[in-house]
């Protein structure tokens, strides 16, 4: 325990949110003033509020004194208004926090925002996924990781390029050839298409890819073991039979670890932030001051 | 020559890789060949773009790009991201989405930066203080001025342009550069481990990741770089970069090392890009030490070479309109710089011919005939070189620029002129003929050339060399296994066959979003040692009017669906080498520069905006209503109107796709 929060700390954790959070319990907090323009509204008033307290634990902690941007940044600033002093750059840092130049300078806002922001999303070790968290968070969100379901159809295409004018007569040909051909599979009829092949096995997103919206819900409608067609596509006519489905599914966790395991710490990191940040306003005691 | 020492190195990595602790993933799924749901054996088409940077890269972070490799691959696979720039509050001003996922990513941000980045912006590591990262950090700003922010791009970024006896990391990676090869070890550790996240390891094999990254030595700015890719998660432990590895041959050595003999299951490639910009110094016959090529140099660049990216963001790197044989359709999207520095300073500059591939491909013939091996045996593929995390982001009609070389877009306002430099477009994509979308089955595709490049459409080709094909294969149902049974596929060789008239070749291919306007095939062979190239139409209607409405971009006159030929070279000297690749052509379409002029409606006798601006500059051949009324013979024209006679920019292209060549060997 002592590691992680040593490590929280290292990478930037926020003092007095740490311990709101890990304490579990309200905690008697600063008091601040906030202030936001006459006709704020509400969503622009939260929003001053989160980054204000942010701001007076990045303070707290002593970012706006000790982080290496914020301490150049500054120097450039007071050389920028005394150009010709010949203090040294810790002298010149000084000064400014005498004038309290960090509290107001738009870099070092930023910078303290950036450093808190990054210091609320931070996972410790010891909220690292098990592998029963991993099987919850797949069992929880299948929809997530669920794949498409597949069609295996059979294919014979028509070619408008090499058929021209025939090609409807054409089709009607092969309509009556493909009656006939029962449970046998349609090999050598038609032209051929690169990629195409006389039966594969395909999401609908796939088909509708590869040859239009029109072939994709030909598939789609299609009754088991009966030939359709012909569906239009820019290529030209196609005859399309469905020989079995695969609906949606969600594949083991064994299979998709990694994708889980990402997934769950993307959600992780987004209920960190959220829970440390709550905390901190419900400790926070918050004063609005709206200004004209 | 630098080597690493491990023992200075933090276990770090190795123990993401062991996958020690409470907290790693549990053991991955098999990966076997054959185990997707819609495995085929005679292959099909799978589409990805193997060149993407994220904000991992040196170039595109000082750019503005937030994204990262996750949002990269998720763009890949359909999801909308944000681009630059961003606004004061963090929000990005602008989105991107494609139109169809794609099947497969290689995500290639610069290696030689991954560690400095890491350590500028990690307040925990050493280096972090350092006056170099404090710039950096200082450019980060939204309010820093663009001209400091260049200063610390041309600091930093600048050392890949050192000779290479002089590249190194920049200072504040520490003594013996440790601060950063500790960090970049971390980086490349999460990389990989990203790659794996999205790799779809179930049946339904919906898309596919490698782990990779860009080497990227230039010097003097000459672009020699090169992407290593990965075929799966068992990689070297560091990736080598220009400063690892300062020559090529270093870098193959230590990944054949490293890589291929470790023993791992790891398995390498290096594709080489932009040899456009190279000054003509990527096939050049010098290896490192400044001799010509030994019968081992050119082994291990055929062996670790298989492909090369003919196409991308910053232009095509076929051939040089004429250079060689007269090809109309070589002046497909060259660009007027001659390295990396003029591209980056716009500055014109005449390409240099001896770095088109072209080229190339007759010089590799010489040096095989006397050192065995071809060097420049090079398969095809296409890609973005994307750097705002858009893999695939190739619409004509949906530019936003794609940073890197190009127009970087970080400062605000939004662009209201053309998002990129007018002479770079959205790049291209690459294509494999594989069983199935899964690592084993697209790395060996790419390996063994089964490949194409596009220059964006998914113009399906397919392609292949025999010695006995009926003439009717194009009306065979069958064609691909007749093409594989009778013969070999793109980037195939054909053996000798005694008593045989020439080779011939079947080349299919289907349109996408724009009609076919014909199939070409370019043979090039050496005549009593000299480099001959001809370029034949196999299958097209030369008198289809196709055109383009300029008032709206929207294509005109027919064009074909799907075309296919069967050809035999009637001329073939079987005593000679010779290589045959099919190039596929769209009818014309709008350039992306035209797009974006006709899509803002431009006024140009009342230009309010910087986009009226750049559409009516009869210089960029883009006010075409203009131009058209001018008589370019005639020679009194004043300077204005004489610019529209040479165009900086075609505002109508011809979209294509390029197929591996097939080879032909004579007997030895």
């Amino acid at each position: 325990m002592l590691r992680t929060l040593l490590h929280f700390f290292l990478i930037g954790g926020l003092l007095f949110g740490a311990k709101v959070f890990i304490e579990g319990r309200r905690v008697e907090g600063p008091e601040i003033t906030v202030r936001v323009s006459a006709d704020a509204t509400q969503g622009e008033v939260d929003n001053a509020v989160r980054e204000a307290i942010l701001l007076n634990e990045a303070r707290r902690y002593g970012w706006d004194k000790r982080d290496p941007i914020v301490f150049t940044h500054l120097v450039r600033n007071m050389r920028f208004i005394d150009p010709d002093s010949t203090d040294g750059d810790l002298a010149l840092y000084e000064r400014a926090l005498e004038m309290n130049m960090q509290a107001h300078d738009p870099v070092v806002r930023s910078r303290l925002l950036y450093r808190a922001g990054a210091a609320l999303a931070y996972v410790p070790e010891d909220r690292m996924p098990t592998r029963d968290e991993l099987q919850a968070h797949l069992r929880a969100h299948g929809d997530r990781f669920e794949r498409e379901g597949r069609v295996r159809f059979q294919q014979v295409f028509l070619s408008r390029s090499k058929r021209g004018d025939a090609l409807s007569a054409d089709a009607s040909a092969m309509r009556e050839q493909l009656s006939t051909l029962d449970e046998r599979p349609p090999k050598g009829l038609g032209d051929p298409l690169p990629g195409l092949r006389p039966e594969q096995s395909a999401t609908l997103s796939k088909i509708k890819d590869d040859y239009g919206v029109e072939l994709a819900q030909a598939v789609e409608e299609a009754v088991t073991g009966v030939w359709r067609g012909p569906a239009t596509s820019v290529y030209g006519l196609h005859f399309v039979k469905v020989i079995d489905q695969d609906a949606a599914y969600v594949p083991a966790l064994d299979i998709i670890a990694a994708e889980v395991r990402a997934d769950l710490l993307r959600e992780l990191r987004d209920e960190l932030r959220k829970e440390r940040m709550d905390a901190l306003l419900g400790a926070y005691a918050v004063h609005i001051e709206r200004v004209p | 020559m630098r080597r690493i020492s491990l023992l200075v190195l933090t276990p770090v990595w190795l123990i993401v890789a062991a996958g020690c602790g409470k907290d790693s993933a549990p053991p991955a799924g098999s990966d076997e060949f054959g185990r997707c749901a819609d495995f085929h054996e005679l292959r099909q088409v799978y589409w990805g773009d193997t060149h993407v940077h994220t904000n991992l890269s040196f170039d595109a972070n000082m750019q503005g790009t937030r994204t990262s490799q996750a949002d990269a691959y998720q763009f890949a696979q359909g999801k909308p991201i944000a681009l630059q720039p961003y606004d004061e509050a963090g929000n990005p001003t602008r989105m991107a989405q494609i139109d169809r996922p794609l099947d497969f990513v290689m995500v290639s941000d610069h290696a030689e930066f991954l560690g400095t980045l890491a350590v500028c912006n990690d307040p925990v590591l050493p280096g972090y203080d350092s006056q170099q990262c404090i710039d950096y950090r200082d450019a980060q700003a939204f309010d820093a001025d663009p001209a400091d922010v260049r200063s610390v791009f041309i600091t930093i970024n600048g050392l890949t342009a050192a000779l290479p006896p002089e590249a190194q990391y920049p200072a504040l990676c520490g003594p013996g550069d440790v601060y950063c090869l500790e960090a970049g070890m971390d980086v490349w550790g999460e990389i990989v481990n990203g790659a794996e996240a999205v790799y779809d390891r179930s049946d339904s094999c919906e898309f596919t990741s490698f782990p990779g990254y860009e080497w990227s030595g230039g010097p003097g700015t000459k672009n020699l770089h090169r992407n290593v890719m990965f075929k799966n998660a068992n990689v070297t432990e560091l990736p080598y970069n220009y400063f690892d590895e300062p020559y090529a041959e270093g870098l193959w050595a230590r990944l054949q090392e490293e890589c291929i003999d470790a023993g791992t299951g790891c398995d390498t490639l290096t594709i080489p890009h932009n040899s456009n910009l190279s000054e003509g110094i990527y096939f050049e016959n010098r290896m490192g030490n400044g001799e010509p090529f030994t019968a081992e140099y050119v082994e291990a660049r055929n062996a670790m070479e298989p492909v090369i990216e003919i196409y991308q963001h910053k232009g095509a790197s076929e051939c040089l309109p004429g250079e060689t044989v007269s090809d109309e359709l070589c002046g497909f999207e060259i660009i007027p710089f001659s390295n990396l520095a003029t591209t980056n300073l716009e500055i014109i500059s005449a390409p240099d011919p001896r770095g088109f591939l072209r080229e190339a491909y007759g010089e590799g013939m010489k040096l095989e005939e006397s050192l065995g091996t071809n060097p420049f045996q090079y398969g095809i593929t296409a890609a973005t070189d994307t750097h705002v995390s858009a893999p695939g982001f190739v619409a004509e009609d949906d530019f936003k620029g794609h940073g890197g070389a190009g127009q970087p877009n970080r400062f605000l306002p939004p662009p209201e002129g053309f998002p990129d430099i007018e002479y770079l477009s959205p790049g291209g994509l690459t294509a494999v003929w594989a069983e199935e979308n899964a690592r084993e089955a697209i790395f060996s595709a790419i390996r063994r050339k089964e490949t194409f490049g596009t220059s964006g459409p998914r113009i399906v080709v397919r392609m292949f060399g025999g010695w006995d094909y009926p003439n009717d294969l194009c009306s065979a149902a069958d064609l691909a296994e007749q093409g594989y049974d009778g013969g070999v596929p793109m980037g195939g060789t054909l053996d000798p066959q005694p008593g045989s008239a020439g080779p011939m070749f079947v080349v299919s291919a289907k349109q996408d979003a724009v009609p076919l306007q014909r199939i070409q095939i370019v043979k090039g062979w050496l005549e009593g040692g000299d480099y001959q190239v001809v370029v034949h139409d196999l299958d097209w209607d030369p008198n289809n009017d196709a055109s383009v409405d300029f008032n709206t971009c929207t294509p005109q006159g027919e064009g074909f669906g799907d075309l296919c030929s069967v050809w035999q070279d009637q001329d073939f000297d079987p005593s000679e080498r010779a290589y045959y690749y099919a190039r596929v052509i769209e009818n014309p379409t709008c350039r992306w520069t035209t797009y974006q002029c006709v899509h803002e409606n431009y006024d140009c006798e009342n230009p309010s905006r910087e986009i009226d601006l750049d559409c009516c500059d009869p210089s960029a051949g883009l006010n075409v209503d203009w131009c058209e009324s001018i008589d370019c013979t005639d020679q009194s024209l004043p300077p204005a109107d004489a610019r529209c006679c040479v165009p900086r920019v075609e505002p109508v292209i011809q979209e294509r796709a390029w197929t591996s060549p097939i080879w032909y060997q004579p007997p030895s």
